[in-house]
């Protein structure tokens, strides 16, 4: 068979290894915390983790979406936990990775040691957290956690409430609505761990989840460039980092080593997908279990999601720049504002989570059409591929007012059903076989 | 007795036509009984529930995708069909996802002169939520001003608060009356009448309630009582469903769900700052399982009906789909099982399997009554 | 110049010998358990029915569920364009398709040459494909081909859910059991699948020409049950089941003409 000639140069990412270790890193000190006389908490992606960072340098996090992520791509352990779950008397509609994490606790099971049974040699069962620092951003986050201390026998459990917005609203109103709960939240982590709380390390931890995210956002918008120097798959793999731990100085360090790698890999036209004809964009999380789509896409059609709006923005900070087109968001460091006290860095972090463009669509899915058409133009897409995913309501909410939006727009859609974390509700061979319909609708060839 | 009620939601898009026509008034149509409807009222808006109509339909699933629960799809096809042409105004209090779809889509497609998103916040449990919601309600009484072109003044306000605080007293008296060793009124047509209350002038369901309840308080209950149920879960206005489960019987002596007992069980206080005491309402009423955290609030609060009214069993209704009750679900059933209350879980749609529900049904009943002979 | 399109659906085999835009010869096999046997069948039924041999064939298309299995196929194409194209070449002002199948239910939207710009297809929770009806026929004790004309007896409407498929299974039960007579319940049936099917085909529109393809077509239950819920004329090619082996045929034929092999 004649080998492929290649359109574009290609080579694999030189932060990879990095990125892989900083993760298993992060588990593994949730893991032993204990053991070094750390603490350990659990809670949302996108729980203010700056703030529990204020009680010292040996606090480690888990945060709940990737590591059930993480349970969903291991699919034997996953339908493991799932059952467990509807056994425990939950429906089938719930929250995938919610029904994931708690089948993970009613088995006892942490799922790591299944992957890397050497680095988790000592941990015998989920480890419980200390305590619960959580926000409620869907109708499942606040009450996925209420189960959790049920089911741990009780936790403490301290939840933010987010509920302001949209961005174009925000006022000083919500923002002290916010800010509110979290000074009463320290007051709570002081008394709940015994220890006293330190601003400076807040205000360290702010200012690098504000590096973190505008830096993922830099490093999104390489992806303009025509090869588009990452693709989707892998990008997951990058962003979850920020997912994991936003606010640590690890995570910032390391987005900026990434950019400037990305960066370097734009400018030289060096392609993720050595023969991209064809550039998408996708959305919502993508069915953990079945990422080789991915691939099927890229070796058959030379067809390269660049990212979505999901993978861009869950972690990625934004705004529109001076020249009217996205970018990211100036952090407090780059606009040369200092933060000195505890009030101002809560507040800092409170309109920097509000301005979030993946929180604007829980008040109106346009918001999120308008980004995801901006998207589409920006990084000049040939069209849209939608997961609608039935194992999460939240990033779900109005994806079908965003497929018509989308269109009306100009932009071919194709819609996919599934579930990020539940694989009985993913059918691998109908869901290739539409995309083959969609390929064939836009008039991309496979590859020769 | 009831027929009045029973009309008036049989025929709500009528009744709201005729409204605006004698009274030249505005019709402000909500998705979520977290809204303060006092607001509205004081600007002499008539606020309605929008409701499904359990019809099934096929209009709606261009802008809502399938797995969100029947009752959003429902409500949003009943404006995607023409039928609340007449609302000119429409509007959310921040609630669960799947409502909201209903809304959204609503003021794209089928947009009124005015609509209106309240921050409602979630963390009910929390201090902080009483000042933020104060402001929220603030703000939307100078929207509602801006757009009906009328000073909604402290006087106004308190009229209003007390015309809804009358109309939640005599729905507290009536279900009251439904204490008794033999209620006068069923569950069905206790449901008639929640649903007139969300779809009249308050002034007007006051009258006949007030009537309803002097008579109730004479009748002679000729009607064998049976297993005394209590019906808990999210929104549910499925009279049908609800007839059937008392014909094999029962009788469903109270509730606590979206459209129901939920809606008008606790009243505006008094107090200085008008606002504050309406914020106050909505923050410390029972709550919606999506507003229910960290404490869970809600347990105690059902069992205390459950005795109170003495039921013996509890039929636990959701709407297929719907997240906030699966939530609770594990938890609700255990804690009143714990308590001596068993229960019957269903799953509800636009449309039941009325026969299949039947059996079910019946099946539990038996099981009460068992348990009635030890 | 002769080309062959054979769509290798999941329940039946359909292939099409077309010379020069004409319907030469045609067959239908089950898949049955075998299906390279009944492939092999198939394919050696419609080059007898076209009087032609194997060499004769220029160029042969695949498509369908099971079209990467047709080995012996010189190219394939998914359902969707197959089905666009074999729909426009009956009715050349086909815009909307809706293809309905045993397993699955589509809505495609088409320009004139036949080209697909938009598609949707039936999700998870659908009562509204083939397989449904046949599920509730066994319910009524009834065979498939009498439910559809049983429906048109009916003479009164019974609303049933048109979403959930056990939903609806437990309420033809308890209409059976209540009696309801069993013309009333086919027509229920009729309309929660036509309900459905034209719920998912709202998402890329209904415009004129309507045309309906694939196996269900040919329920005439299902077709007056699409008619009164769309309120619009629907046009139906004789042998809807062949329409997309049409189409795959034509696309070979275009292939040929292209100068590709």
């Amino acid at each position: 068979m004649a080998e492929k000639k290649a359109k574009y140069p290609t080579e694999p990412l030189k932060c990879w290894e990095e990125a892989k270790k900083i993760r298993l890193d992060y588990y593994k000190n949730y893991a032993y915390a204990h053991d070094t006389g750390g603490i350990r908490w659990a809670g949302g992606a996108w729980s203010f983790d700056a703030i529990p960072a204020g009680l010292g340098n040996d606090v480690y996090p888990i945060t709940s979406e990737p590591y059930s992520a993480s349970c969903a791509f291991n699919k034997d352990q996953s339908i493991k936990y799932l059952e467990a779950t509807e056994k425990a008397g939950y429906a089938r509609d719930l929250c995938a990775y919610m029904r994931n994490y708690w089948g993970s606790i009613l088995l006892n099971d942490f799922v790591f040691t299944h992957q890397f049974p050497d680095e988790f040699k000592g941990v015998k069962g989920f480890p419980k957290p200390d305590f619960i620092w959580q926000d409620h951003i869907c109708c499942s986050h606040a009450k996925w956690y209420q189960v959790v201390s049920e089911l741990e026998g009780g936790i403490p459990n301290f939840t933010i409430d987010v509920a302001a917005g949209p961005e174009a609203a925000i006022n000083d109103r919500m923002i002290d609505y916010l800010v509110g709960q979290m000074h009463d939240g320290i007051e709570w982590l002081e008394k709940v761990t015994g220890r006293k709380y330190n601003d400076n390390l807040l205000i360290k931890a702010v200012l690098n989840e504000c590096r973190a995210t505008s830096t993922w956002a830099e490093i999104c918008c390489y992806n303009r460039n025509i090869p588009a120097p990452l693709e989707e798959k892998s990008m997951y793999s990058l962003y979850v980092l920020g997912t994991l731990h936003k606010s640590s100085q690890v995570v910032a360090d390391f987005y900026e080593k990434l950019r400037d790698e990305v960066k370097h890999r734009a400018k030289n036209g060096i392609a993720a997908v050595p023969n991209e004809q064809c550039r998408v964009m996708t959305d919502t999380q993508p069915p953990w279990g079945f990422l080789k789509i991915f691939r099927y896409l890229e070796n058959k059609y030379g067809c390269v999601s660049i990212g979505s709006l999901y993978t861009f923005a869950l972690i990625g900070a934004w705004e529109v720049q001076e020249d009217g087109t996205w970018g990211p968001r100036k952090t407090p460091q780059q606009k040369k504002i200092t933060i000195k006290d505890r009030d101002t860095a809560l507040r800092v972090l409170a309109e920097w989570n509000l301005r979030k463009p993946e929180w604007q669509h829980f008040y109106s899915p346009h918001l999120k059409t308008d980004m995801m058409v901006r998207i589409a133009k920006e990084w000049k897409l040939h069209g849209v591929m939608l997961h609608y995913n039935r194992g999460c309501e939240g990033l779900s909410v109005g994806i079908a007012e965003n497929r018509l939006g989308i269109q009306a727009a100009g932009f071919p859609v194709f819609i996919f059903e599934g579930n990020m974390g539940d694989e009985r509700e993913f059918d691998e061979v109908r869901t290739t076989a539409r995309m083959d319909a969609f390929m064939e609708s836009l008039g991309i060839k496979p590859l020769q | 007795m009831v027929q009045q009620f029973i009309d008036w939601q049989a025929n709500r898009h009528d009744y709201a036509k005729a409204w605006k026509k004698k009274n030249k008034g505005k019709v402000f149509g909500y998705f979520c009984t977290y809204m303060p409807e006092e607001v509205l009222y004081a600007a002499g808006v008539l606020p309605v529930r929008i409701l499904g109509s359990h019809e099934p339909q096929n209009v709606t699933e261009p802008h809502i995708f399938a797995m969100f629960c029947p009752f959003c799809r429902d409500c949003l096809a009943q404006g995607l069909q023409g039928r609340y042409d007449y609302l000119d105004g429409i509007g959310i209090a921040q609630s669960c996802l799947h409502i909201r779809q209903a809304y959204t889509s609503w003021t794209k497609h089928i947009p009124r002169e005015f609509s209106y998103y309240l921050n409602m916040p979630h963390k009910v449990q929390s201090k902080r939520a009483y000042p933020f919601l104060r402001g929220e309600i603030e703000d939307f009484v100078k929207a509602v001003e801006k757009w009906t072109g009328k000073k909604i003044t402290d006087a106004k306000l308190k009229e209003a608060i007390t015309v809804y605080n009358n109309n939640r007293r005599l729905m507290r008296e009536l279900y009251e009356l439904r204490k008794a060793d033999k209620p006068p009124i069923t569950g069905t047509e206790a449901m008639y009448i929640t649903m007139a209350m969300q779809m009249t002038d308050k002034v007007e369901h006051s009258k006949a309630l007030e009537r309803l309840i002097k008579d109730l308080k004479k009748k002679k209950v000729e009607r064998e009582t049976g297993a005394r149920l209590m019906v808990v879960g999210s929104e549910n206005d499925d009279t049908k469903f609800l007839n059937m489960v008392e014909s094999c019987g029962s009788t469903i002596v109270v509730d606590d769900h979206c459209t129901g007992s939920r809606y008008f069980w606790n009243d505006v206080k008094d107090g200085k700052d008008t606002l504050q005491t309406i914020a106050d309402r909505y923050i410390e009423r029972p709550p919606c399982p999506t507003k229910d955290w960290e404490e869970r609030k809600r347990l105690p609060h059902i069992l205390k009906l459950a005795k109170d009214w003495k039921a013996q069993g509890a039929i636990l209704v959701q709407q297929k789909f719907c997240d906030p009750h699966e939530l609770d679900m594990v938890a609700l059933k255990k804690f009143l099982v714990a308590n001596g209350i068993p229960c019957l879980q269903l799953e509800l749609d636009v449309t039941v399997p009325i026969g299949q529900f039947k059996i079910r049904v019946e099946a539990f009943l038996e099981i009460l009554r068992g348990e009635e002979l030890f | 110049m002769i080309t062959a399109g054979i769509d290798m659906g999941a329940k039946n085999i359909k292939v099409i010998i077309l010379e020069d835009g004409t319907v030469k010869g045609k067959a239908l096999t089950p898949a049955g358990l075998d299906a390279k046997v009944a492939l092999e069948t198939a394919y050696g039924a419609a080059l007898k029915d076209a009087k032609v041999t194997k060499a004769d064939i220029k160029h042969i298309t695949a498509t369908g569920s099971g079209r990467e299995f047709v080995d012996f196929a010189n190219d394939n194409v998914s359902d969707v364009t197959s089905a666009a194209r074999g729909a426009v070449h009956f009715y050349p002002n086909a815009k909307t398709v809706v293809d309905v199948g045993a397993e699955e239910g589509r809505g495609i939207r088409c320009d004139k040459n036949g080209k697909v710009m938009d598609f949707a297809v039936n999700e998870k929770c659908a009562a509204g494909a083939g397989a449904f009806t046949e599920a509730m026929a066994r319910a009524l004790e009834l065979k498939l081909e009498e439910l559809g004309p049983l429906s048109l007896k009916s003479t009164k409407a019974v609303p049933m859910n048109a979403q959930c498929a056990v939903f609806a299974e437990s309420e033809v039960v308890s209409l059976v059991h209540a009696k309801t007579p069993k013309a009333d319940i086919s027509k229920a049936i009729h309309d929660a699948i036509a309900d459905r099917i034209i719920s998912m085909v709202r998402k890329v529109g209904f415009e004129d020409d309507i045309v309906l393809i694939g196996g269900v077509a040919k329920n005439v239950g299902f077709v007056a049950a699409m008619k009164r819920g769309l309120n619009k004329d629907i046009k139906i090619p004789t042998d809807p089941e062949f329409v997309s082996a049409l189409g795959a045929a034509l696309e070979a034929a275009d292939k040929v003409k292209a100068g590709g092999k």
